[in-house]
């Protein structure tokens, strides 16, 4: 027995990956598929086109896609509903607050406050939202490649 | 067994024009590849830092004297003899790597946050690449160079999945650049930098003969309106003479002449521009 194939599924959750396409997002869809020969379940990757116009996804997200009653085009099949999982910027479903890891973001905070808080340091309430460094120092947002080729151009995607 | 044999043979059937010779092929398209040079993995272009450790003035004073009363009241000759210039070089290394971890602390005491662990391997690395530029065949410290730049990278990709915000922040306070690895390693070979190359290239004259061809279809526009009008006319005029049931509504042919003087005072437009 295997699995119904992922794209075929009514709603499911993906994860965003780097894509150069505008107005859509590329995902990344992990299923478990039963091998019969061993009985054991491997991980299989499926990905996903979803009509995005807005942009609501950065790579590395985790979205909840639902699917378009008819293609937009060859390639996009669903669109995104909702970012479920930002990247780096958890909240603990039930208190409701940031996490870091195994630690509570107030509490690193408080801490901090004991030891005496530097003026210099990194502040979450003046800190602007994720994406003010794409394209300057980070560049998570761009599908990297190893250089095969001297054109002459300074290209950040290749490495 | 045969058969196959006489279908395969070059000489007599015209399925030799299919049967083609898979290697050893050449293009001859005129793609000239160059083969991008080898940068060792501990040069700053590979491992993302803007800026190095020379930048450090010589003239301060050793770091563990920094507070010393007595050396600000001290002789302009033992001031110079307690700065970096005459101390071993270890001295202005340390100096820089505390300057640095300075910069990112979240208190006086930090000694243990992400942050300042990755600004103290930082210190080290870009004074390690120094180093290795004026000792490129000293083996042990190139691995142990190697070794930090990945430790920090991948204390980096940590830092992103567990916080954002502050990942941002810390490559902006430590001024270097991150690049997630590639999807998939390889070496780089001609055949298959070739094989990208002429992709490229199809790709290429693919879009410019859809361009062409927009354009031209976009030039006939306003004729093919026009007829379309008066073919549309020509029909409900029939039509409404012969006393048939009327197809075209009189909405559709309308719309078309607006279509055609939109069409042309768009046109109007980029000619006056």
């Amino acid at each position: 027995m295997t699995l119904q194939s992922a794209t075929r599924t009514f709603m499911f959750l993906g994860q965003c990956v780097p894509c150069v396409k505008q107005g859509v997002s590329k995902f990344k869809v992990k299923r478990l598929e039963l091998d019969e020969n061993l009985l054991k379940y491997f991980p299989k990757q499926e990905f996903v086109y979803a009509h995005d116009p807005e942009k609501l996804c950065k790579t590395g997200d985790i979205a909840l896609l639902e699917l378009l009653p008819e293609k937009l085009t060859r390639l996009i099949s669903h669109k995104v509903k909702k970012v479920i999982y930002p990247m780096g910027d958890i909240t603990d479903p039930i208190t409701g607050k940031k996490v870091i890891v195994g630690q509570y973001r107030d509490h690193i905070e408080k801490v901090n406050e004991v030891y005496g808080r530097r003026k210099d340091a990194f502040d979450y309430q003046k800190a602007p939202q994720r994406g003010w460094q794409e394209d300057k120092k980070d560049f998570t947002h761009l599908e990297i490649y190893i250089k095969y080729h001297e054109s002459g151009k300074d290209d950040p995607a290749a490495v | 067994m045969n058969n196959v044999r006489t279908l395969l043979t070059p000489y007599h059937t015209p399925l030799a024009n299919f049967l083609y010779r898979s290697y050893a092929f050449k293009s001859d398209l005129k793609i000239k590849w160059v083969r991008p040079q080898k940068i060792p993995c501990y040069k700053p272009e590979k491992t993302g830092d803007l800026e190095g450790a020379s930048q450090i003035d010589r003239k301060q004073v050793l770091l563990d004297f920094k507070e010393s009363k007595e050396l600000s009241t001290a002789d302009d000759n033992v001031k110079k003899l307690f700065s970096l210039e005459f101390a071993p070089h270890k001295h202005t290394n340390r100096l820089y790597v505390h300057e640095f971890v300075d910069k990112v602390k979240r208190h006086e005491y930090d000694v243990a946050s992400i942050e300042v662990k990755i600004a103290k391997w930082t210190g080290v690395i870009r004074a390690l690449q120094e180093c290795m530029e004026r000792f490129p065949r000293n083996k042990k410290l190139k691995v142990n160079l190697k070794e930090l730049i990945d430790k920090r990278k991948k204390h980096l990709k940590y830092l992103r999945r567990w916080d954002y915000k502050r990942f941002e922040w810390l490559l902006e306070r430590i001024n270097m650049v991150y690049k997630p690895p590639p999807n998939e390693f390889h070496w780089v070979t001609r055949r298959e930098s070739l094989k990208k190359l002429t992709d490229q290239h199809c790709e290429k004259i693919r879009e410019e003969r859809i361009n062409q061809y927009r354009q031209q279809l976009e030039h006939e526009q306003p004729a093919f309106l026009e007829e379309k009008i008066r073919t549309l006319q020509f029909i409900r005029n029939e039509q409404k003479e012969c006393g048939a049931e009327v197809t075209v509504a009189q909405e559709e042919i309308d719309g078309c002449r607006k279509l055609l003087e939109d069409l042309k005072l768009k046109r109007e437009d980029v000619k006056m521009k």
